[in-house]
């Protein structure tokens, strides 16, 4: 069986889908008896998606929007 | 949302690209409409300065004017874009004084000879299911964030939070795609830690009430 530092380091290729059935099948089967790992991989599906949610959301400030649209219309009539 | 309902892109990307290296500056405006929220949140997250990314946004935006026509279409117009943005963010970064930053492997996970996890993990991740990002945590993630490595950082921001491909990003960055997968891996794991700690705490402190 696999152990857990084999796991976490294909992590990534896991999540992706992008592992052989094979490979994908010890992980599973090494998940099933580890509830460490378990909770590993929940805590780092919910990093990825909570990090994405607060950095996404980099709205333009109004006043930013306006300067850098007066600056465009400034550039395309010159 | 663009900057104006008349500059609605009819016209596809493509088109307005070719039209830029024929410099016909018809097309700059819908380009700019196009890009310029993609240039600031990249930049915003590099350098966690409004001024910063005003700034740079307006200077990329300045070089897709004036150097438009010299796009030679070897790789995607967009990652052309990225470059430039990443380029003039990393100028403006170098002219601030800067926290150092952590060393990454220090916050990698711990495996005992067997490789076994050494640590006690806790599963918080159900405590942030219906966790609405109040203004705590999202200092606590941009703290992590700007703590990541400039190499980590720049793979996790365009790959996790802008969403590209790993091709795109290997390609912006001259990247293969192994070593893009690696960055992203490592930038997981570092911010998993950080936000490990604190909701491990934060846990604590809702049982202890």
């Amino acid at each position: 069986m696999i152990c857990c530092k084999e796991c976490i380091e294909l992590l990534h290729d896991y999540l992706d889908g992008e592992l052989s059935p094979e490979i994908e099948a010890s992980l599973e089967e090494h998940f099933a008896d580890c509830p460490p790992c378990i909770a590993f991989v929940n805590t780092y599906k919910s990093t990825t998606r909570l990090c994405k949610d607060t950095l996404k959301s980099n709205d333009i400030p109004d006043t930013v929007k306006s300067r850098l649209k007066e600056f465009v219309d400034k550039n395309k009539n010159t | 949302m663009g900057f104006s309902d008349s500059t609605k892109d009819k016209v596809t990307e493509k088109q307005l690209v070719k039209d830029l290296q024929a410099g016909e500056m018809g097309s700059f405006e819908q380009l700019a409409n196009l890009y310029h929220e993609k240039i600031y949140s990249l930049t915003f997250n590099l350098t966690r300065n409004a001024m910063d990314a005003q700034d740079v946004t307006q200077e990329v935006l300045l070089i897709l004017f004036r150097k438009g026509h010299t796009f030679q279409g070897k790789s995607a117009f967009s990652s052309w874009v990225y470059r430039i943005t990443l380029n003039a963010s990393y100028m403006k970064l170098r002219s601030r004084k800067r926290e150092p930053n952590v060393s990454i492997d220090d916050l990698l996970p711990s495996f005992n000879k067997a490789g076994f996890q050494q640590e006690k993990i806790q599963d918080w991740s159900e405590s942030t299911e219906s966790l609405l990002v109040n203004n705590e945590i999202r200092k606590v993630i941009q703290k992590a964030v700007d703590l990541l490595p400039d190499k980590e950082k720049v793979v996790f921001i365009l790959r996790d939070v802008e969403g590209l491909s790993t091709e795109k990003v290997g390609n912006i960055l001259e990247l293969t795609i192994p070593a893009v997968k690696s960055r992203l891996h490592r930038a997981r794991l570092f911010l998993r830690k950080k936000l490990a700690a604190y909701f491990g705490e934060f846990k604590t402190r809702k049982e202890s009430k």
